[in-house]
Order: structure tokens, then sequence, then C-alpha cells
């Protein structure tokens, strides 16, 4: 990493540990899910430092544009739990804290103690939007085909569920 | 690259902690989604660093953003079923059932 | 780089293809007839199933789509068992879609079809990639059918439960999957185990990082397949959901996780069992789990006083078993394991179709419930007392057959060598639970046929619910006293897995 990349880098993920944690401490749900959208965004900025343009527009345009308003959506929907005062978090707070933090701390020791990456020698291909079109057209077409079944059975799924019956 | 693995990791157990305690289906929808981008932080940093012939990571990332939304829809709706059933959607109130 | 348009081989995904075109037919055919016939949809599925089962029989062996899309002996023999979860999950929901579930018949019925292709596509990769996406097209309409009945608390319980715990899981799995892709460079399985070899050839060492993978994978499809301590939500689920569902869960869903746990651990990670892989060795880790199953299972399953919370203990032990065979890896493990799947299909989906028919008549769905139904509906007690002897694993029915495969398949990898002798245990540990396990499924067997009182329940069956139970009795029979030619094919599993016989 050189020097401007790394401070970009530092900001980008001071930003997103520091909401992803309002997100999950906050009271009010409603800035967790504003909190939510800033740690999204930002990961989209980690996706720019890693060469990786399409996935951070894919990630603005899904995650920001439609999965957080949805979810906004639904708090406005349901809305009194909105409301302060009713405690968001259960019992178990302090066990669950001391369990991820080992979690965090053991993945954290088990990753920097592997040196066994296999680097392979070609470059990054440059062409990033070119070259996913590619894939998903040849290599992954399967996958891409299955996977809009796959949103047709949670669309037709969600409206099943979502709508009121009338009778 | 331990870096970036490693803020991966911080996310991933943030999110861990969002899923065990949260008490309100939302809460816990957004901790998922947490989750869901640490997996594709990694995805994409063996992509730039490992990986490097192919893109494999940025294809499969993109697919867990596909996924990810399919599964907040589909939660979403239940959030609704579960309000009207219930008024209020703390996993608390449900209880008909022991564990 | 170069990109060539792969090679389609779409004769290999016909039954795919159809069955997901199908699902569109029947949701289609019911909104068009204004939503009025009672059956039609179900028939319109049961139809398509047969159908594509049909296809299947003719498409052979081969691959598609470069390696995305495998069609060996496993893929095959698991997509029957699919398709029959499938068509006996619909064959005994047609009387809760005639009375509870009066505006969504077409949608019902179309999820369940959209589920199974998931799975079929499932079985069919050969790839992470596929593989996960397959997984998730099979859990997220079964998180829709959970809770479709919609005003029911129980209902909308389960499906929030099975929501949280799909979602979570399948976070868990992503997770430790993106490790793998990071150690091996490569998300097809078969180039992973080659490049996971190598990796560790050279580098003397793999690396601590593949134990987390190992975890997080463990994890995530250990909820899917209920295996403890991921196994919390299974009795809450099956109860709350409707019985033909909970039903298609215990078999369909549990067989689509077998695959991908066969997938990923048996071919790609099978260079990373044994002691000299420690800390790697995914073997005795698995072992644990299925020893806690087994004793879990059938523990608590006693306590239980309503039919389908004790099915769903039930079904955590049978998955403990399942897994016996899982890690023999050798010839006979998988075909034992694909054996028992097929066995416990027969014998577990007929369970639940018995519970369902009687749920549909009396609304009720307690063990004490059933007090004499042998003298009130002779055939349906006796059909039952046939399903939960086999889930025992009495001879001369399925259930022992399949246990004796598995633990054959144990017993064989135990003998071959002093470091795997902790199988025997593992064996032991099953033949002593199968044996606790005959007294919570006598239980129900005492209230039938012991019970002083006549049952005031007379249960009838509709066609399609005598179809399901006979298919099941059927099954559970053949399974039993001529296992040879279902073995046969499954041997093919073990001996080709991964490859394509010519």
């Amino acid at each position: 990493m050189d020097a401007p990349v790394s401070l970009v880098f530092w900001i980008l993920s001071f930003i997103i540990i520091v909401s992803a944690f309002m997100v999950v401490s906050l009271k009010n749900i409603f800035h967790c899910a504003l909190f939510l959208i800033l740690c999204l965004f930002s990961v989209a900025g980690i996706y720019l430092l890693l060469n990786a343009e399409f996935l951070a527009a894919a990630q603005v345009l899904i995650y920001v544009g439609a999965v957080s308003i949805l979810m906004i959506f639904a708090i406005m929907l349901t809305s009194q739990l909105a409301s302060k005062r009713i405690s968001q978090t259960n019992e178990n707070k302090l066990v669950a804290f001391f369990v991820c933090l080992m979690f965090g701390l053991s993945t954290l020791v088990l990753i920097a103690n592997t040196h066994v990456w296999r680097y392979s020698a070609q470059a990054l291909p440059e062409a990033n939007v070119l070259t996913i079109g590619k894939y998903l057209m040849t290599d992954f077409m399967l996958p891409f085909e299955v996977v809009s079944v796959l949103l047709l059975a949670a669309m037709i799924g969600a409206i099943v569920l979502a709508r009121k019956e009338t009778s | 690259m331990f870096y970036y693995l490693a803020l991966a990791a911080l996310l991933f157990s943030i999110g861990l902690y969002g899923v065990l305690t949260r008490r309100n289906i939302i809460g816990i929808l957004m901790s998922l989604e947490l989750m869901f981008n640490a997996a594709n932080i990694n995805f994409v940093t063996f992509n730039k660093f490992v990986i490097t012939d192919g893109m494999t990571g940025q294809v499969f990332a993109l697919f867990v953003i596909a996924v990810a939304a399919a599964e907040a829809v589909v939660g979403l709706a239940i959030v609704l079923l579960v309000y009207r059933n219930w008024q209020g959607i703390k996993t608390d109130y449900i209880n008909v059932m022991k564990w | 780089m170069d990109f060539q348009l792969p090679d389609y081989n779409l004769r290999l995904m016909l039954p795919e293809i159809f069955l997901f075109l199908w699902a569109l037919v029947v949701i289609t055919f019911d909104v068009v007839t204004k939503r009025k016939s009672e059956s039609a949809a179900g028939y319109l599925s049961l139809l398509g199933l047969l159908i594509t089962g049909g296809i299947l029989s003719f498409t052979g062996y081969g691959r598609g789509f470069g390696t995305m899309f495998f069609s060996d002996p496993m893929a095959l023999f698991f997509k029957v068992i699919f398709l029959g979860s499938a068509f006996m999950a619909i064959g005994s929901s047609f009387g809760i879609t005639k009375q509870k579930i009066v505006n969504h018949r077409g949608e019902f019925f179309g999820l369940i079809l959209f589920s199974t292709v998931g799975m079929m596509f499932l079985a069919s990769s050969q790839e992470l990639l596929s593989l996960y996406i397959g997984l998730e097209l099979t859990t997220i309409p079964l998180f829709v059918l959970a809770g479709f009945f919609k005003d029911n608390k129980l209902s909308v319980e389960a499906a929030m439960k099975y929501f949280i715990i799909g979602a979570f899981s399948s976070a868990l799995l992503i997770y430790g999957i993106s490790f793998l892709y990071g150690l091996s460079g490569t998300t097809d399985i078969l180039q992973m185990k080659i490049n996971l070899a190598i990796t560790h050839l050279t580098f003397k060492n793999i690396g601590v990082t593949l134990l987390l993978s190992i975890i997080l994978v463990i994890a995530g499809i250990g909820f899917k397949l209920s295996l403890p301590p991921f196994h919390q939500w299974t009795p809450d689920v099956y109860e709350g959901s409707p019985t033909p569902i909970a039903a298609f869960l215990s078999v369909g869903s549990k067989a689509a996780g077998l695959v991908a746990f066969a997938k990923i651990f048996v071919n790609g990670l099978s260079a990373f069992y044994g002691p000299e892989m420690l800390p790697n060795d995914w073997g005795k880790l698995v072992a644990t789990l299925a020893v806690l199953a087994m004793i879990i299972g059938n523990t608590v399953a006693i306590r239980q006083t309503n039919i389908k919370r004790m099915l769903a203990y039930s079904s955590i032990a049978q998955v403990g078993y399942i897994m016996i065979g899982m890690v023999a890896m050798n010839e006979l493990g998988l075909s034992s394991v694909a054996f028992y799947a097929f066995a416990y299909m027969f014998a577990n989906m007929g369970a639940f179709a018995v519970v369902a028919i009687f749920e549909d008549k009396t609304g009720l769905t307690q063990i004490s419930s059933y007090a004499g139904l042998s003298k009130s509906s002779p055939l349906l007690a006796a059909s039952m007392a046939v399903f939960l002897l086999s889930l025992a694993g009495i001879p001369p029915l399925a259930g022992f057959m399949a246990k004796y495969y598995v633990f054959a398949a144990a017993i064989k990898t135990a003998g071959s060598s002093a470091s795997s002798s902790w199988l025997y245990w593992l064996v032991g540990v099953g033949m002593l639970t199968a044996v606790f396990s005959l007294y919570y499924y006598a239980n129900v067997i005492k209230e039938m046929y012991f019970s002083k009182e006549t049952s005031p329940y007379r249960v009838k069956f509709s066609a399609p619910a005598l179809m399901v139970v006979c298919l099941g009795l059927i099954g559970v029979f053949l399974l039993g006293l001529y296992p040879e030619p279902i073995m046969r094919f499954a041997s093919d599993i073990s001996a080709s897995f991964g490859f394509i016989p010519n």
C-alpha cells in the first residue's frame, strides 16, 4: 500500500467500524438504519481502493439505494418500536460481547499466522466492468441465471406474505 | 492485505454481536447485512492481492449482494407479517414456543 | 484473458428447466382460474414432478456450463430424493390447501417446486458459487412456506425463526467460503482440492485459517442439517410451520444440506481428514457433532408430547446417523449416506403425511390424541407404526438396512488403520442410542394400539394422501427387504464422486 491510499483506508475503516458499532448498539432503530447506510457507503469506498469499481457502484445502488431504503420503510411501517425507551437488546449482552470478542481476536490471530496464500503471477485485469460482464456471460452464466430464479422466488414469496387478505 | 482482512473480521464480529443481542428483527437483519459485507470485503481483498488472475472474487461478491437483497426482501415481508400478528416486532413477544 | 462460451449441454439441465417452467405454469394457472379449483393446482404440480422424474431418467451423466453443472451419480440419486420428497409433501398438503390456504394455493405449490429446483441445482453444482446460490434458492422459498398460515401466530413465529437462523447460517457459510477461496485460489471444488494439496506440499502446512473456514462452513451447513449445537430452531419451526412443509424441511432441505456437505468436505477437503492433518482434521469434529446429535436428539425426543416436536428431535438424531456414513470416508461411505437419505425419505415423509392427515381431520398434534387410533382407523395406525418402526431401525424395514450400511461403512474404515479406531466408538454410540430411540417411537405405537378407549376420530384418506402413504409403505418395505438394486446404484456414487463416469 502506498501512502495516500493507506490514509484513505484508515479513514474509511475507522468510519466503517464506528458506524457498524453504532448499528448494533444504538437504541433508536432509525438511527441504526442511517448508520448502516454510512457503513455500507464506506464499504463501497473500500471496494474502490481494491480496484472493484463496478462492485462499488453495485454496492451503492443495491445496498444503499434499495436494501437500506426498504429497511427504513419497514421501520416506518412498524412505527411504534422506533420509540425509545423499549430496550432493543436482550439479556445475554455480556456473554455475546465476549463470544464476539474472542471470535474476532482469534480470527485476527489466525489470519496473521497464515502465510500460505498462493499469489498468482498474472495481474488483475484492468477493464473492470468489461471483464465482469464477460464473466457473467461465460463462466458464471449458470449461477447468473439461477440467481434470477432466486430473485423471482423471493419476489413471489414476499408478495404472498406481505399481502393483506381481503376475505 | 492483512489490514483489509482484519477490517472484514472486525466487521463480521460486530455483526455477529448484533445478531446475538438484538431483540428487534430489523436490527438482526441490519447486523446480518454487516456480516455479508464482511464476507464481500474478504472476496474482493483476495481477488486484489492473492488471486489476481481473473475476477472470480468480485463476481462472487456481486452474487452475494444479490442474494443478500433477496433475503432482505423476504425478511422484511416476514417483519410485516409479525407486526400484523403482534403489533410489535420484538423477538421477545414471540414466546409461544419454548426454545 | 480469453473468454469462451462454455459448452452448455442444456440437455443435462432439462429436468431443472422444465420444473422451473412448470412452477410458473402452476402459479399462473391458479391465478388465471381465479383460484376457484380446490385441488387442480396440486394435481398439476404432482404431474409436473412426475414428468420431471421421467425426464431425469433420460438425462444421463455429463457436464455442462464448463464445470458449473455436473450430472454424476450422486447428483442423479439425490435429485430423485428431492423430487420424491417434494412429491410426498405436495401429496400430503391437499388437506391444508382445501381448508386453510385458500388465496394462495398456486404460490404454495409453486414455491415448493422452486425450492426443489434449487435443491436440484445444488446437487449438480461442483463449484462454490453455484452451490451457494443453489442453497439459497432452496431456503428462501422455505422461509415463506413456513409462514404460510399468515394469521396463525405459531406459523409466523416459525417463519421468523427459520428466517433468522437461515440468513445467519448463510452469512457464516459465505464468510467461511471466502476463506476457502482465498486459500485455494479457486471456487471450483475439484480444483480447490488439487490446489490445497499443492499448497500443503509446498509450504508443509496449510495455514490455520483453514480451520476457521472449516468451522464456519460446518456451522453454516450444520444449521441447515440441524446438527447440534445448531439444532435449537428445529422443533419450533417444525411445530409451527404447516405439517407438509415441516416434512419437506426435514427431508428435502436436509438432503440438500447433506449434498452440500459432501461436496465441500468429502470431495473438496478430503485431504484434510485424518490425524496427520491436525488441526485441520474435520473428521473428528463432525464425528463429535454426530455423537451430540444422536444423544441430544434421542433423549430429548422422549420428553416430547407433541408429535411434530418428537419427529423434529428424531430427525436431529437421524442426521447423527447419516453423519457416521459421511465421516467413514471409504467407498461405502457416501453410498450408505445416499441410501440412508433415501430410506429416511420414505419413512419420515410417510410419518409426517400421517400426522398431516390426522391434523387435517382433527386439528390436533398431541401424541395423546392418537390414543386408540388402531380401533377407529386401523390403516392409518398401521402405516404410522410401520413408518416409526422404520425410523427406529427395526428389521425388515428400510431404516434397518440404512443403519446397517452406515455402521458397516464406519466399521470398515475403523478396521483399516489404528488411527481411525475412534470410529468404533462412534458406531457404539450409534447402536446404543438406536436402542434408546425405540422407546419414544414405541410410545406412540403404544398409544395407538394398547389404549383402552377407542379413538373418537375416524380418519379417512383422500386420494392423494392415500397415494403418499402407499408410496411410503412400498418404499419402506422394498428398501428393507430387497435393497440390492438401490444399493448397487448408490455404490456408483462414492466410486465416481466428482467425476463423470463414461
